[in-house]
């Protein structure tokens, strides 16, 4: 039992993004800096549905359609899908809502070539910074997985602490340094600085990293990702109405899915594995479906709430060896002009905590060559790939004509 | 001394699981049909989809698998630095819990401990907290 390859190719390449939107994070995040020195509340001029909005006026523009011709809508973040359709005034043939992009963009891509709608929009909003919003907690019941609640009586919580009990497994395995650690969110740092609308620009030193406070032992400040506000709007539709719209299209060639939702609770998957056998199932449909191997890789974004999640994609997915993904980003494989750059606008580490939607925004601007002084030259493909609770996820793209 | 702690998940097999812990017995849900070991307590086998158990008794052995140390306040009843560690018991399972009488830094991935437990208090009344302590 699982995927269908012959039939997943039939859908490779048929369906593109066309439009891309996102907001001002960076002026936002500012706006907010200033409102706590003032002693004023940190609360954005755009609420959740304000941001999506505005991420999905942009990504329209950006794509040359109209609002008409959009008969899907897919939302994701604190957002409901009917609310979204009402603000927005469209009545969609086909929607979902409740997903993080990489789970939501392949269903749309289905839905397109299945026929079920011709043209989605992709719609994220978020001013969880704002609104103060916490990750972790919740209780049976809640969207929240069950790790993240059941070991309170211990002491024990947080996204975070599951990335340190991570590293520091990576560390008891393969002796792994924090110093090589800190090469990931300094990489993805001097990213950030080339691209304008990045929350956060300033260079970090290995001084300053190997010295910052830690949060939950072994990981430090900088290994952990923004909590800023922020919208973001991907519009996808068939590869021959792509042809009459401005922009590049860039194709949707592959994705993939592994679950590991067995132990989850346990964190068997994650702390025996480190996930490397849900990457490797996940990536090996994505690799397969778009006809690709990690050579054909020429940009790789990757789910980055924390630095961990790099060496460990790179090790999961192929590009090295379990235990050397550590070894493989140092000496600038993974900057800009390296072997293989990834989270090239800065990621979540740097840019804007966007679970993953500004990481597929990002792999179009590249694929587009618009990207400006953060342009990967020539680039033709990108992967997107994420870990976490629940499994592992890919996407695959490739410039279109 | 009592310990204050944040609250446990309580429910049907959740309450037998801490009602053993309060005997001072390390017990899990075993299914009868697999022998398949189970936790957090569930309600039907993930193996087979038995709803029979025997709630059977851990030999408390272990092994620690991992650990972290919390640097800043996550818990009122937990000020840092505050150490966790996930342990392999013997009979299988993965168990999230604290260490006892030692501190985690430099422990090695194997090192064996064994299961002990603390008088512990949450919203629900007093109860017994399995933790692990270093093996002989």
């Amino acid at each position: 039992m699982g995927y269908d390859l012959s039939r997943l190719r039939q859908v490779s390449d048929q369906v593109a993004v066309v439009g891309v939107g996102d907001t001002d994070y960076a002026k936002d995040y500012e706006a907010a800096r200033v409102a706590r020195q003032e002693g004023r509340e940190e609360i954005g001029a755009l609420d959740s549905y304000g941001l999506a909005a505005l991420a999905f006026r942009r990504a329209l523009a950006d794509s040359g359609l109209k609002k008409e011709d959009i008969d899907g809508i897919a939302v994701g973040g604190p957002v409901v899908h009917q609310r979204v359709c009402e603000i927005l005034g469209i009545n969609p043939v086909w929607g979902i809502e409740g997903h993080q992009s990489d789970i939501l963009l392949p269903l749309a891509v289905q839905a397109i070539a299945s026929g079920a709608c011709t043209t989605v929009a992709l719609i994220y909003g978020n001013a969880q910074r704002s609104m103060g919003t916490r990750y972790g907690g919740g209780g049976i019941g809640s969207d929240q997985p069950t790790s993240y609640y059941y070991y309170h009586p211990w002491g024990w919580s947080s996204q975070g602490a599951h990335y340190a009990m991570m590293f520091k497994a990576h560390q008891l395995m393969y002796g792994s340094t924090e110093e090589q650690l800190g090469t990931v969110s300094r990489t993805i740092r001097k990213h950030a600085m080339l691209n304008d609308n990045a929350v956060m620009k300033t260079p970090i030193s290995e001084d300053e990293y190997n010295n910052a406070r830690y949060i939950a032992r072994p990981l430090k400040i900088y290994d952990y990702c923004l909590v800023n506000d922020g919208g973001v709007a991907i519009i996808l539709t068939t590869k021959e109405r792509a042809k009459d719209l401005p922009k590049t299209p860039v194709l949707v060639s592959g994705f993939g899915r592994a679950t590991a939702e067995i132990g989850a609770t346990q964190l068997r998957d994650r702390m025996f594995d480190l996930y490397h056998e849900v990457l490797k199932q996940s990536g090996d449909q994505a690799f397969a479906m778009s006809q690709m191997t990690t050579k054909d890789v020429g940009h790789f974004q990757t789910y980055d709430a924390f630095s961990v999640h790099l060496p460990i994609n790179l090790e999961g997915f192929g590009f090295c060896k379990p235990g050397e993904g550590l070894e493989y980003i140092q000496d600038g494989r993974i900057e800009i002009g390296g072997e293989l750059p990834c989270n090239t606008s800065g990621g979540m580490l740097s840019e804007s905590y966007m679970q993953s939607w500004n990481h597929q925004v990002e792999a179009v601007r590249q694929l587009r060559h618009e990207a400006g002084r953060r342009q990967v030259e020539d680039v033709q493909t990108s992967m997107f790939c994420h870990h976490g609770s629940g499994g592992a996820f890919s996407i695959m793209y490739r410039r279109g004509n | 001394m009592t310990e204050r702690r944040p609250n446990r998940t309580l429910g049907p097999d959740h309450d037998t699981f801490w009602a053993y812990c309060n005997q001072g017995e390390f017990r899990l849900q075993q299914c009868n049909t697999c022998s398949k070991i189970q936790w957090p307590p569930t309600p039907m086998c993930n193996e087979c989809l038995s709803d029979e158990f025997t709630w059977t008794p851990m030999s408390g052995r272990a092994t620690i698998n991992t650990y972290c140390t919390f640097e800043r306040p996550y818990y009122k009843e937990c000020p840092p630095p505050w150490e966790a560690i996930l342990v392999e018991l013997e009979e299988g399972p993965l168990f999230m819990s604290n260490p006892k009488g030692f501190s985690v830094e430099g422990k090695e991935r194997g090192t064996p401990v064994k299961v002990t437990f603390l008088d512990c208090e949450d919203d629900a009344g007093p109860f017994k907290l399995p933790v692990f302590e270093l093996a002989d």
